[in-house]
């Protein structure tokens, strides 16, 4: 069950500012999400170990320097940049 | 009422390797900003981490110094938290499956702090605060760290020092990072409570972030213990938090609020497969380690005899005590290397990173081969210092400053020259000897040692001296 304090709990470690008036309507819709996930629990299988379905195991890289991207091309998506470094609203 | 001091270190440690872990930008320290990144290590979607394998090994090697059971199966989880330092919002770590856990450091008082575990996870990025606005640099972010996580065994600031300082040798020895505190390659968040003496219970604790000085690590625990001391015996209750130490004023603020209460919601990393490390890997790598500080000290002490306080100088930096080992092969005495090593050759060597680099120009053959000359008695003791000088300077082996007629020493015919050439030399000083001042055969002596370049043995011209004035 998805309760008002859980919305407000997740939108907190989000950092999200959600209203008053969202409340019910988030609550709401995050409640259907959970229960569509939970139909997996219904799956019927024979094993409850999921911890490394693709059993994949040591897949290393060498420890070799490869070239990074220009600068230029690394703060290209930034909203705001300065000499270089990404600038955002320092948090309270 | 008399408390104690109950504390537990989380120290991490940034390895040495040559790139990332999870991409191959260089770990280089500084660089421009933002210069050392890719696409996967500022968290672009649709990118994929690869672990990087040298990180694995150099946490096994940092695991099996430091006592550690090794995991035969381990793996990566994210560790969710949102802050800019964070491209992803979630740090690459080890949860519930770490490569190393249960292991202990001894202190020389012979107390065990045990360790917990010791994780990898990726170092996050620097950020630099300034007028309202945050400025971010990633190059550091994504830099391998170990996490070194120790059980409150710690009692005293003293132990605290020493734990750190160990962790910091074994570290450094064994290659698998610089540890430069003040870098950032070795940060401490230290955790803190009190009790009164005798109990077993533990009282509420706080954790001081990120300290990078033994200095101010052991003031911000003086201060933090009478704090709490002072609170407990007011009546008042700890109350668990995490604080900030300024060094400026020695005093401890809170740091977070509630807001940040911990929830890091962990789950397995889904962009990274399993680790598994084999028994013979483990053992590989064990064979593979150098002997241990700790071990080395005291084989210096109980097998070659060198008094313990020299033997600590000698493997508190692992380039001198290989260079100390080089120099003593095949010689009769090794004092006689450590001497000159913690004599004239340390006496070039400013600092602490100065002794950690140990850049010298003479080689440990080189010293090795005047201390055997000194050994077989074809060199004076006198001469032999004055030339490690030069040596020392140079770069030159000892047989290219010194003739054989040289270090055959002087006849006594050309002793009794020297010192009747310093007698006339010095008119002044023979007067005062001659009136009683016994002293001033000082400095005629200081003139035969001079002009006989060292060659000369200084008893020997006293004596000679003594006679021409009688
Ligand atoms: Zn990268």
């Amino acid at each position: 069950m998805i309760t008002r304090e859980d919305i407000l709990n997740i939108a907190l470690l989000a950092k999200l500012d959600v209203a008053e008036d969202e409340l019910d309507n988030l609550t709401k819709e995050m409640s259907a999400v959970v229960a569509f996930a939970d139909a997996v629990n219904e799956a019927d299988i024979k094993t409850e170990s999921f911890d490394n379905v693709n059993n994949l195991a040591n897949v290393f890289r060498s420890d070799e320097v490869q070239p990074s991207l220009p600068n230029e091309e690394i703060i290209k998506n930034a909203l705001d940049s300065d000499d270089g470094y990404f600038v955002v609203k320092k948090r309270a | 009422m008399n408390y104690e001091l109950v504390s537990g270190f989380e120290t991490h440690v940034e390895l040495s390797t040559k790139t990332k872990i999870f991409c191959g930008c260089t770990t280089q320290f500084g660089g421009d900003p933002n210069t050392h990144c890719c696409p996967i290590c500022i968290g672009l979607p649709g990118t994929l981490p690869k672990l990087n394998e040298q990180v694995v090994h150099y946490a096994i090697m940092a695991g099996l110094a430091t006592n550690c059971e090794i995991a035969n199966v381990a793996k990566m989880d994210r560790k969710n938290y949102c802050y800019p330092d964070l491209p992803k919002a979630y740090q690459i770590s080890q949860f519930d499956m770490p490569l190393c856990k249960n292991g202990y450091v001894e202190l020389s008082n012979g107390r065990k702090i045990r360790i917990l575990r010791i994780h990898i996870e990726e170092d996050a990025g620097k950020l630099i605060h300034q007028q309202g606005n945050t400025y971010i640099d990633y190059n550091r972010g994504g830099v391998p760290l170990i996490e070194i996580v120790s059980e409150p065994d710690i009692r005293t600031v003293e132990e605290a020092k020493e734990y750190v300082e160990k962790l910091q040798l074994i570290m450094r020895y064994i290659g698998v990072s610089d540890c430069k505190m003040q870098e950032g390659s070795m940060r401490c968040d230290v955790n803190i409570s009190v009790r009164p003496k005798g109990s077993e219970e533990l009282g509420t604790r706080t954790e001081i972030k990120n300290m990078n000085s033994i200095t101010f690590i052991a003031k911000a625990m003086e201060y933090e213990f009478e704090r709490q001391v002072s609170v407990v015996e007011s009546g008042g209750k700890v109350v668990q938090e995490t604080l900030r130490y300024d060094e400026a004023s020695d005093t401890t603020s809170s740091m977070r609020g509630k807001e940040d209460a911990h929830d890091y919601r962990y789950f397995r990393e889904p962009d990274l497969v399993t680790i598994n490390v084999l028994d013979s890997l483990i053992e590989e790598i064990r064979e593979s380690l150098p002997e241990l500080p700790f071990v080395k000290l005291q084989r210096y002490i109980d097998e070659l005899g060198i008094p313990e306080t020299d033997a600590q100088l000698l493997t508190k930096y692992r380039k001198i005590a290989e260079y100390f080992e080089d120099s003593i092969k095949g010689t009769q005495n090794p004092r006689t290397a450590a001497n000159f090593i913690l004599g004239q050759i340390f006496k070039r060597l400013e600092n602490e990173s100065a002794k950690e680099e140990f850049d010298i120009k003479t080689t440990a053959d080189q010293l090795r081969e005047m201390i055997l000359l000194i050994e077989s008695g074809k060199v004076k003791m006198n001469l032999a210092k004055s030339t490690l000088e030069k040596m020392l300077d140079t770069g030159k082996a000892f047989g290219e400053l010194v003739s054989e007629s040289d270090m055959a020493g002087l006849s006594d015919e050309a002793l009794i020259e020297l010192c009747k050439q310093a007698v006339s030399e010095n008119p002044n000083a023979v007067a005062d000897y001659k009136a009683g001042k016994e002293k001033a055969l000082k400095s005629i002596l200081g003139t035969v040692m001079k002009n006989s370049r060292g060659k000369a043995d200084a008893n020997m011209a006293e004596a000679k001296l003594k006679e021409l004035l009688s």
